[in-house]
């Protein structure tokens, strides 16, 4: 039908169809930036836990792992590794050293490296490869606790090995954090010589797996069922609580950030669609009086709908790829791996964004064009009326469709629905309040204060709604940087420069004083002493665990594991109680594992502490930081109960890298002290905090950058009456500075209000985000009350007068031909 | 001569609903016009004119009667019908011209052989311009012309597809004494040359006139003028 497109293009011209196209065009160009950048993010976390992992996936198995899992796993093209880790006995010369041994095949890693050396205690180069037959590497620890340096031979079983390299670090080691305890690796193909895997030995078998995520789901798919109680289907966002956490709220703000954006291109989307409407409300009734059937026009708008979304789309697709490059290559300085490229098939979500936008918010208000009676010709001055629920109802309901789509949840999206919709209430009975008043105060027209006050009143209805835009833009914007400063300040302060690194496990009582003497020497900052034994929680309220869970799934995380408790009679660093009696003869329990497991004060809990069973009440309930990275546990015990076990102790210290040697070189002379160094997960930790306040930055600009663009717009959607209006004023001979003045009252006052309500649904916006999405504690934020009012006025007065400069400019007699 | 009657009306009534209650606007309307003939519709604001107008050339469907363009039934309540006959029979000339104010002269005059789907809309348009005296015009926008220039690019599309009736709502009314003359001119020409029956409410005696007949309207209801 090309009489459509002549049409359109001789419409393009009038400027209607381009803000329809740029709505469209900023709409799919910010959802499809901030949905592909979150699917880099999230691919770039993935890829950093995969190599904690040293896989994609990983199954774990108590028992030797069937063959054909693996051949299943090839036929999908899924690259493959095995792990088998065991502890055993190993001997050079004279000496002896019970070590934690694991045997790799060949490629592994599938992701990540080894760090090897050959100097003892030395810092570590990367190493892609295994040790080969023949060949181990051993842990700094181990060689000086077996006295071996490079080429000596360790016996492991009946296998001779050679020492060919210093071991740093593992991947993928068992615990998430890499023990320096003593450890080696071997070659698999010398396992079976070894004859040290003995039915009933205490052995972990490993598939690692790794390739694109619709193989590894497929696989996923498979092996689910085929598992049984001791085998284990592990994703790296399993391992390393701490960076999931992290990485969650990031991407709960990021998801946020492209709610925020679908509403605003929403928004944006419904001015636009409006403006065309009204100008073409007129060109409609021609067109029927000159014989155009509704059928024909239907068929003409839809095509230009059709042709206007595929160039929007198109245009918005490119510059939202764009803009993504654009933020990761700002980014790629501060990152210290390259972000993996984003995923194509992502691309849809913009698409259907700007497709389901236009549906809603372009169609119904089309249609409304299509059934406009030809006899407006006749009445020049009939008003049309687009205020039909029904639109507004589609719009609404198309817009919480839109932002469950892009969130894949309806918690968030029902915050915001319920915010827009409270808000627009507010707006609808404050605007109409205020506006009353304002009119009381204003009759005549000698100031440029009561012109414009006067004129607010006069358009109560497009202001009001003006009013409702302004107030969600800028609402949305203050949630934003409130939840962005928190998120931010709180990444910060819960990992200070110097938390503490290393754990030391397994200390005894006599070794306190000489380890004690050793970090003083060595000026390193250490924690207290904390005692500690492991046990069992066994029943609750005398019912068994056994019995609460039969299954053995969905048990709360207190349950599933052997615990390390403590007892104490104060309460220590970055614990905090909540409710009830620290200091009673009863149980403390930490806030979280208590909600988890549906506990509560009074309930009792039995213990199983090597064979001696302990029953008590919990009498406290406490919050744990656990960024502060000193020893935490679940359960605290009273002194009482736990003084006659025998027990060891914890500690945890701060080594930087400077000293690390010197302080691995001193442990080494106590051999049964377990160190933990976590440090590489911190920094991984502090590089990812680094890394998404970047991002979340600069998300933070482009949605501001459309927020101004959307208000710009809905400035120009008023901008003809408002000139109709200065030109007239002008004609009738006001100087420029009044009608200018004019201007600033009636912006500034609909700034301020704007900023005003904004901040009241900001604050209880981010109220309802903080406890149900971030599941962060309640706070006020005092700097918003200044900051919302202050940007209404400033930015609302000064687009407006950045849009109507023409007002001023322009010849009155120009403007009033042209209307 | 024994002419076909273009426009047979019986019974005519139109009610609103307003907000203030049921309004009467046309209290049975009985007329007849022939073809090629020129009626002025006359009568005091508010009586009722254009209302009637739009119900001739179907824009509105009346409450009750009948109407007949040409034997056809119109009151129709298919919009879809309806415009279909608008588009066969009606051309249309309004007080404020009404020009597409995106498109160019030309285009405008385009506008009713392209919906019906005519490939020489340019060629028609740019002669009937020419006869409206405007083909040095032909790319304006509708702003960038006079009030008489926009209504002659305005007869100009009204006749660009060759209706058999042309209504006319007070087209001089916003309009100088000798740009007015120059339209009246215009449209009682193309009236001659085209056979076209031409249905103007007109304030302008002196218009009115000039027409085969005068009718009156008064509080809804039709009289016929006498001479
Ligand atoms: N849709 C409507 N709703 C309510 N009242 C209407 C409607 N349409 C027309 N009217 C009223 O009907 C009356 C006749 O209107 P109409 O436009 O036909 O008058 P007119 O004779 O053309 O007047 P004028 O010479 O001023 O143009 C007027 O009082 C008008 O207000
Ligand atoms: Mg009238």
């Amino acid at each position: 039908m090309s009489f459509a497109f002549r049409l359109m293009f001789r419409d393009i011209r009038s400027g209607d169809l381009l803000t329809l196209l740029l709505a469209l065009v900023i709409s799919v160009s910010t959802v499809t930036s901030i949905g592909l950048f979150i699917d880099r993010l999230q691919l770039s976390f993935e890829q950093e836990s995969a190599n904690l992992l040293a896989a994609d996936r990983l199954i774990r198995s108590d028992d030797i792992i069937p063959a054909e899992w693996e051949a299943q796993a090839n036929e999908l093209s899924l690259q493959t590794a095995q792990r088998t880790s065991f502890t055993t006995m190993m001997f050079a010369g004279d000496s002896l050293q019970l070590s934690q041994l694991s045997a790799v095949s060949d490629g592994y890693p599938l992701k990540g490296a080894y760090l090897v050396d050959d100097v003892l205690f030395g810092a570590g180069q990367r190493s892609t490869e295994t040790p080969k037959q023949g060949e181990v590497w051993v842990s700094s620890r181990l060689a000086s606790l077996l006295k071996i340096s490079l080429g000596d031979q360790v016996e492991v079983g009946d296998a001779k090995l050679k020492v060919t390299k210093y071991l740093v670090r593992d991947p993928g080691s068992s615990t998430s954090a890499f023990a320096i305890s003593p450890r080696a690796v071997m070659n698999m193909a010398d396992l079976a010589a070894t004859n040290v895997i003995i039915p009933g030995s205490r052995v972990r078998y490993s598939l690692l797996l790794a390739g694109d995520r619709a193989s590894l789901d497929e696989y996923e798919n498979w092996i689910t069922p085929q598992l049984n109680e001791d085998q284990r289907w592990q994703t790296p966002t399993q391992r390393g609580e701490r960076i999931g956490d992290t990485i969650g709220r990031a991407e709960s703000f990021l998801l946020l950030a492209g709610t925020l954006a679908v509403v605003m291109s929403g928004v944006a989307m419904a001015l636009a669609s409006a403006r065309f409407v009204k100008r073409h409300l007129m060109q409609v009734a021609i067109l029927k009086t000159l014989g155009a059937t509704p059928k024909l026009l239907g068929k003409l708008f839809f095509l230009q709908l059709f042709a206007l979304f595929i160039v929007g789309a198109m245009i918005g697709l490119g510059i939202g790829w764009g803009m993504q490059e654009i933020i990761a290559s700002l980014l790629s300085g501060l990152m210290s791996t390259t972000l993996p490229e984003p995923s194509i098939s992502r691309l849809w979500l913009g698409a259907a964004t700007g497709m389901i936008s236009m549906v809603v918010f372009c169609l119904p208000l089309m249609s409304h064009l299509i059934k406009i009676s030809p006899l407006s010709v006749l009445q020049p001055n009939t008003k049309i009326e687009l205020n039909s629920f029904a639109i507004y109802a589609i719009g609404f309901i198309g817009m919480f469709g839109l932002m469950c789509l892009y969130t894949n949840g309806f918690l968030l999206p029902s915050i915001m629905t319920a915010a827009i919709l409270g808000i627009a209430l507010f707006v609808a009975a404050i605007g109409w309040l205020a506006f009353k008043l304002g009119r009381s105060l204003t009759s005549g027209a000698t100031s440029g204060w009561q012109i414009g006050l006067a004129s607010l009143y006069r358009r109560l209805i497009p202001n009001l709604f003006q009013l409702l835009v302004f107030t969600l833009i800028i609402m949305l914007t203050l949630i934003l940087i409130g939840v962005k400063s928190s998120l931010i300040a709180d990444w910060q302060q819960q990992l200070p420069e110097d938390a503490p690194n290393h754990y030391l496990f397994n200390v005894q009582d006599e070794q306190i004083e000489q380890i004690n003497d050793q970090t003083t020497q060595l000026g390193l900052k250490k924690s207290d002493w904390y005692p500690m034994v492991r046990g069992r929680v066994t029943a609750v309220n005398d019912e068994t665990v056994q019995s609460l869970y039969p299954e053995e799934k969905g048990e709360p995380e207190l349950y599933e594991r052997e615990l390390n408790l403590t007892w104490s009679d104060t309460l220590g660093k970055g614990n905090e109680l909540v409710e009830g009696d620290f200091t009673a003869e009863g149980l403390s329990i930490e806030q979280r594992v208590a909600k988890e497991a549906n506990l509560d004060i009074g309930d009792k809990l039995t213990i199983n502490i090597g064979g001696n069973i302990v029953t008590l009440p919990i009498t406290s309930v406490r919050t744990v930081d656990w960024g502060s990275m000193q020893p935490n546990f679940y359960l605290i015990l009273p002194k009482s109960a736990l003084e006659d076990y025998p027990a060891n102790f914890v500690s945890s210290l701060f080594v930087d890298d400077a000293q690390a040697q010197s302080f691995y070189r001193a442990m080494a002379t106590f051999p049964t002290v377990s160190i933990l160094n976590v440090g590489d997960i911190l920094k991984q930790i502090q590089t990812i905090i680094g890394q998404l306040s970047q991002a979340i930055q600069l998300v933070l600009f482009c949605i501001l950058s459309a927020g101004a663009l959307v208000l710009l717009a809905s400035v120009r959607s008023t901008l003809e009456e408002r000139l109709e209006e200065g030109a007239l004023l002008r004609v009738l001979g006001a100087r420029g500075a009044l009608v200018r003045q004019a201007l600033l009252v009636e912006f500034g006052a609909l700034g301020f209000f704007a900023g005003l309500i904004a901040t009241i649904g900001a604050e209880t916006c981010l109220l309802g985000l903080q406890v149900f999405v971030f599941n962060a504690e309640a706070s006020f934020h005092p700097l918003l009350w200044l900051l919302g009012p202050a940007i209404g006025v400033v930015v609302i007065s000064t687009i407006g007068i950045f849009a109507s400069r023409t007002v001023l400019k322009v010849p009155p007699m120009l403007l009033l031909r042209g209307l | 001569m024994a002419r076909n009657t273009a426009i047979k009306v019986s019974n005519l009534t139109h009610t609103v609903t307003s907000n203030t209650g049921n309004l009467t606007i046309l209290k049975g309307i009985n007329m007849e016009i022939k073809e090629s003939e020129s009626v002025a519709i006359v009568g005091s604001s508010g009586s009722g004119k254009s209302t009637l107008l739009g119900l001739l050339a179907g824009l509105d469907v009346n409450t009750s009667g009948d109407i007949f363009l040409y034997d056809q039934e119109f009151s129709s309540p298919s919009e879809e019908q309806r415009a279909l006959v608008r588009g066969q029979y009606v051309g249309f000339v309004f007080q404020s011209f009404h020009l597409l104010p995106s498109l160019q002269a030309i285009e405008n005059v385009m506008l009713p052989a392209e919906l019906k789907g005519d490939k020489d809309a340019r060629k028609k348009a740019e002669a009937l311009l020419e006869k409206v005296g405007l083909s040095h015009r032909l790319t304006h926008y509708p702003n960038q012309l006079s009030g008489g220039e926009q209504q002659r690019v305005a007869i100009a599309r009204a006749f660009a597809s060759n209706p058999k009736i042309l209504f006319a709502d007070e087209p001089t009314g916003n309009l100088d004494e000798e740009n007015g003359k120059l339209i009246i001119k215009l449209l009682f020409d193309l009236n001659q040359s085209q056979g076209t029956t031409l249905v103007m409410v007109t304030h302008d005696n002196e218009l009115a006139k000039m027409c085969d007949r005068q009718l009156v309207m008064s509080a809804g209801q039709l009289t016929e003028k006498s001479l």
